[in-house]
């Protein structure tokens, strides 16, 4: 179980890595590894555009993949900040986080979904025990009979863009530069497994506490208030597993290239230092920047009822914006999913919206914003994966009771909404391509 | 107009409605007030609307957001919303909400807050109670300069009542006033005074009738001036304190209206001014109904005594006795002498409805006569019983220019008098030399387009003779040679012979220097290669000048 597959073993022989994965520890040290920081970024930079290569995580990396996944997370889909401390623990420790890319395993290869389910903002609070995710794999592989080979995340946004990693590392599996939302998402049965037609079940959720369930059959609206009637007597979050998937059927069912994604977007995110240029910010990411300015009402509410028990809360943002004045409202339930500038949908759910600290650039939670808070809100383009027609409904605005039509960015920047925008980034065009950001390589891999 | 002002102060608005943002819009038109179900998007909102929400959105919508955008982009005139129970005053929420018990999952709860705007902190709870109206919706109706307004515990459908019962009331107000209006002015044809009458009882306000220059016919108002009445359409005239209404009564031919329908509305009565002139025009109709009665009756005079009088001119033998009692009930008198008279009417007059002003002012100069319209003029003739002195046509004479120069301008432009012949034949002998004087007196100016026919001897002969149809091509012909040359040859010729060969008399007759006349003489000689000073010349060209300056040829 401890032992990494021997697909893995193979290919990364091959690709000649494994030596210096091996060496690696025994040179470990924080001196040393702060010189590799400098030069291992340019090496990297090569190894992201090589299609076999494989993302080596290196200490720097992990506050780019924090950054990229907060972003991601469009507000929701929890901190993340204590999945990459566990992270840079692994990497203290001289263990190799790597995460290869889904075109570089055999199509046998057995990919089991991973991630945390509940209410994330516990996670912080009760922490996790480190085998939770251990105990979901082991008790799906029970029930299916099949060894685990590699896994992928659930959700690149937030706290489940990380905690695979850490759970690779820990298991000695590797992970694929994937994942199943290309966001953050509040439901499993938005789950790019489910969007595709394939079932999720049967999963396995275990809790700190040491239950495991396994439900084995059901659809995947099934599976979900299985997971939300669990969640409470769990303690409020538990480590999902779902069977494995193999690799080759996986390239059409989830985002491709998501984990490098992150780590890009964060990266070029944090390369603009304090208090970033919003035309800047804009161009860096590929998206573009809806208002800046000062947070004036936030506003929370009880959503409406599922099943008769309580929805997700709900809640909207208004800002009004130093430029013009303007009014910037967006709407969140467990993520911010519309934005309306004086009343217009400016842009909406399946696209990421962040809202950014104007100061640090650090992306601010809904149930963290506050009156007062200086901000800029931030959208960027969702994975092609999305937007192929008969999936975007599953993210859209009505996906979530919300009555508007998707206002998405088009590739390359513009936004297919026609309405008044006057402080729409001048490079439309961007340097870098607009296709970059939110795992958008994905349609290569796909 | 209507505004969202004036909705307010319904007795079944005010209390129930309050005005929670966009108080800047407040003045603005409403048209049309529409219930919707919900601020859902779903239907078209349309130019001077005010929307009202019927059923209360949820807490902190981000559809009436919404919808106050569609309102403005639309031009709207505002959105009303039900906002619940009145417990606060509006914009700050309760900020004693019992704390949250609400279980959320996913983001889990928030703990603490810092603010008091922050209205749901505490998970949400004090949803039903307090303003559901958020402060960001507040925020974007000012800055969209929208009315935002709220009703608390009234019934929406009962403010669409009110509010459309207000918006139909001029409606309602003006088909009343009409309708009493047609019951007033039916069928039946009235005087313009009854009109007059009628209506100023009918609305309650002076009410006149003014002719074509703006002179007061019947009743009266302050400033009848003020109508335009150059412009034949209805009007509406601002005045200190009030507003005239003007409608026209035209008559089909003559586009210019013979008469104006004028209702003055001052003081509280101004309000009306948008309902009045329907009911105005209704009043006009009835005038312009008398006046084409009117028209009928006097053109049907008019044809029956212009068939009288060419018959009576054509009369070559004793009248019959048919004549004679048409004569008779014309009230025409045949016996006596008659000195016939031609008036030559201004272009494009239209005669029937002068004839009696013409009459009238005959009558002012003390001359009893018969006019007729005839041809483009009238022709008429007035009657001596004993064959007159000179001294008694000399006098006619001067009564008769007298009233020409009244009548010229505007009605008149030539007149001819002829001289006095017996019953029965003279009379048509007296006519055509007053034709002949008329067609002579067009051509002179300087003799105040009036002429008689004693005064003109040899002239009225030699103008009898070059009515020929040989002579006139002839003429022509003579003068050809002066026609396309500056300096108006023809007419200083005429002028100069008319003047005796004195050249300070053609200057003076045509205004121009001696010199300029003396010039023109020597190029006329020169062209026409003719001797002024020779007199068979002189006649010849003299009599050529007077054909080709006629009138009419």
């Amino acid at each position: 179980m401890a032992l990494p597959s021997q697909a893995w073993v193979a290919a990364a022989t091959r690709a000649g890595r494994i030596g210096s994965a091996i060496r690696r520890p025994v040179s470990g040290g924080a001196a040393p590894r702060g010189r590799r920081g400098a030069e291992g970024a340019r090496r990297r930079a090569g190894h992201v555009r090589q299609a076999e290569g494989m993302l080596r995580i290196e200490s720097p990396d992990v506050d780019a993949l924090e950054r990229g996944v907060a972003v991601l997370g469009s507000g929701g889909g929890g901190d993340s900040r204590t999945a990459a401390t566990l992270l840079r623990r692994r990497l203290a420790e001289g263990l190799d986080v790597a995460v290869r890319p889904l075109d570089g395993l055999p199509p046998g290869a057995r990919v089991v979904p991973v991630g945390v389910v509940g209410a994330t903002a516990v996670f912080a609070e009760k922490l996790p025990g480190g085998h939770e995710v251990a105990a979901a794999v082991e008790a799906i592989q029970r029930w299916t009979g099949e060894r685990a080979d590699a896994l992928v995340s659930i959700e690149i946004g937030g706290l489940n863009g990380v905690l695979p990693l850490v759970a690779a590392c820990d298991l000695g599996l590797c992970a694929v530069d994937a994942d199943l939302s290309g966001r953050g998402l509040p439901r499993l049965d938005q789950l790019s497994l489910a969007a595709a037609g394939r079932p999720l079940t049967p999963a396995a959720l275990a809790e700190p506490s040491g239950q495991v369930l396994v439900q084995g059959t059901g659809a995947p609206a099934d599976l979900e208030r299985t997971a939300r009637t669990f969640l409470p007597a769990a303690g409020g979050w538990a480590a999902l597993a779902l069977a494995p998937v193999p690799a080759g059927e996986l390239a059409a069912c989830c985002v491709t290239g998501s984990v490098s994604g992150a780590v890009r977007l964060g990266r070029q995110i944090l390369a603009l230092g304090e208090s970033p240029d919003p035309g800047r910010l804009a161009a860096a990411t590929g998206g573009r920047v809806l208002s800046v300015g000062r947070v004036v009402e936030v506003t929370r509410r009880p959503g409406p009822e599922v099943h008769g028990r309580p929805g997700f809360a709900r809640g909207s943002v208004t800002l009004t914006g130093h430029a013009s004045g303007e009014l910037l409202r967006v709407e969140m339930e467990n993520e911010y999913l519309l934005a309306l500038r004086d009343g217009l949908v400016v842009a909406s759910t399946p696209d990421v919206i962040a809202v950014l600290d104007r100061r640090t650039g650090v992306p601010i939670a809904g149930d963290t914003v506050r009156v007062g808070m200086e901000v800029m809100v931030l959208q960027v383009a969702i994975s092609a994966f999305w937007t192929a027609p008969g999936r975007i409904g599953v993210l859209a605005p009505r996906a979530y009771g919300l009555d508007s039509d998707p206002v998405l960015l088009e590739r390359g920047g513009e936004s297919v909404d026609p309405g008044p925008e006057g402080r729409a980034q001048p490079g439309g065009a961007l340097p870098e391509g607009g296709a970059q950001p939110g795992g958008a390589g994905a349609g290569a891999g796909a | 107009m209507t505004s969202v002002r004036r909705l307010l102060a319904l007795p079944e608005w005010s209390g129930q409605v309050r005005v929670l943002a966009g108080a800047a819009g407040l003045d603005a038109p409403v048209r049309t007030v529409r219930p919707v179900a919900g601020p859902a998007a779903g239907h078209a909102v349309a130019a001077d609307e005010l929307i009202i929400v019927t059923n209360p959105p949820q807490p902190a919508d981000w559809r009436v957001d919404a919808l106050l955008r569609r309102v403005v982009d639309a031009g709207g005139a505002g959105v009303l919303v039900p906002c619940g129970p009145a417990t606060g005053t509006g914009t700050a929420p309760g900020s004693g909400a019992p704390a949250g018990t609400g279980t959320m999952v996913g983001t889990g709860t928030t703990t603490g807050s810092e603010t008091t705007t922050d209205s749901g902190a505490a998970a949400g709870s004090g949803s039903s109670s307090g303003s559901e109206v958020s402060r960001a919706t507040l925020l974007l109706a000012d800055r969209l300069g929208l009315p935002l307004l709220g009703t608390v515990g009234g019934d929406p459908l009962e403010l669409v009542v009110a509010a459309r019962l207000l918006l139909a009331e001029p409606e309602i107000d003006r088909a009343r006033l009409v309708l009493a209006a047609h019951r007033a002015f039916d069928n039946r044809t009235c005087a313009p005074e009854d009109v007059v009458r009628r209506l100023k009882d009918l609305l309650g306000v002076p009410v006149a009738l003014l002719d074509d220059r703006g002179e007061p016919l019947a009743g009266e108002v302050t400033e009848p001036g003020a109508v335009r009445v150059d412009e034949f359409v209805p009007q509406r005239v601002a005045l200190a304190g009030g507003v005239l209404l003007a409608h026209p009564a035209l008559l089909p031919h003559p586009a210019r209206p013979t008469l104006w329908l004028v209702a003055e509305l001052r003081g509280t009565a101004a309000a009306r001014a948008e309902i009045v002139p329907p009911a105005l025009a209704v009043a006009a109709a009835a005038v312009q109904r008398w006046l084409l009665a009117h028209r009928v009756e006097l053109e049907r005079d008019a044809r029956a005594r212009t068939a009288l009088l060419g018959d009576l001119l054509r009369l070559d033998a004793e009248p019959s006795a048919q004549l004679r009692r048409r004569v008779a009930d014309a009230g025409w008198q045949l016996g006596g002498w008659h000195v016939g008279l031609r008036i030559g009417a201004v272009p494009a007059l239209d005669l029937v409805p002068w004839t009696a002003e013409i009459s009238r002012v005959l009558r002012a100069e003390g001359v009893e006569a018969v006019v007729v319209e005839h041809g483009e003029g009238w022709t008429g003739w007035t009657t001596f019983a004993q064959e007159p002195t000179p001294a008694r046509v000399r006098a006619l004479a001067a009564k008769l220019r007298a009233a020409h120069r009244k009548l010229s301008g505007s009605i008149a432009d030539h007149m001819g008098v002829g001289r006095p012949h017996p019953w029965p034949e003279g009379l048509a002998g007296t006519v055509a030399e007053a034709t002949d004087a008329a067609r002579l007196a067009a051509t002179r100016p300087e003799a105040g387009f009036f002429l008689q026919v004693d005064q003109l001897g040899m002239a009225q002969l030699l103008l009898e003779w070059t009515r020929t149809d040989t002579f006139e091509p002839a003429a022509r012909a003579l003068l050809a040679p002066l026609r396309d040359q500056p300096g108006d040859l023809i007419r200083t010729l005429s002028a100069y012979l008319d003047a005796e060969s004195s050249i300070a008399e053609t200057a003076a007759v045509l205004g121009v220097h001696r010199n300029t006349v003396a010039a023109r003489i020597d190029r006329v000689e020169r062209l026409l290669g003719v001797d002024l000073g020779h007199r068979d010349e002189r006649l010849a060209l003299h009599l050529a000048c007077r054909t080709v300056t006629l009138p009419g040829r």
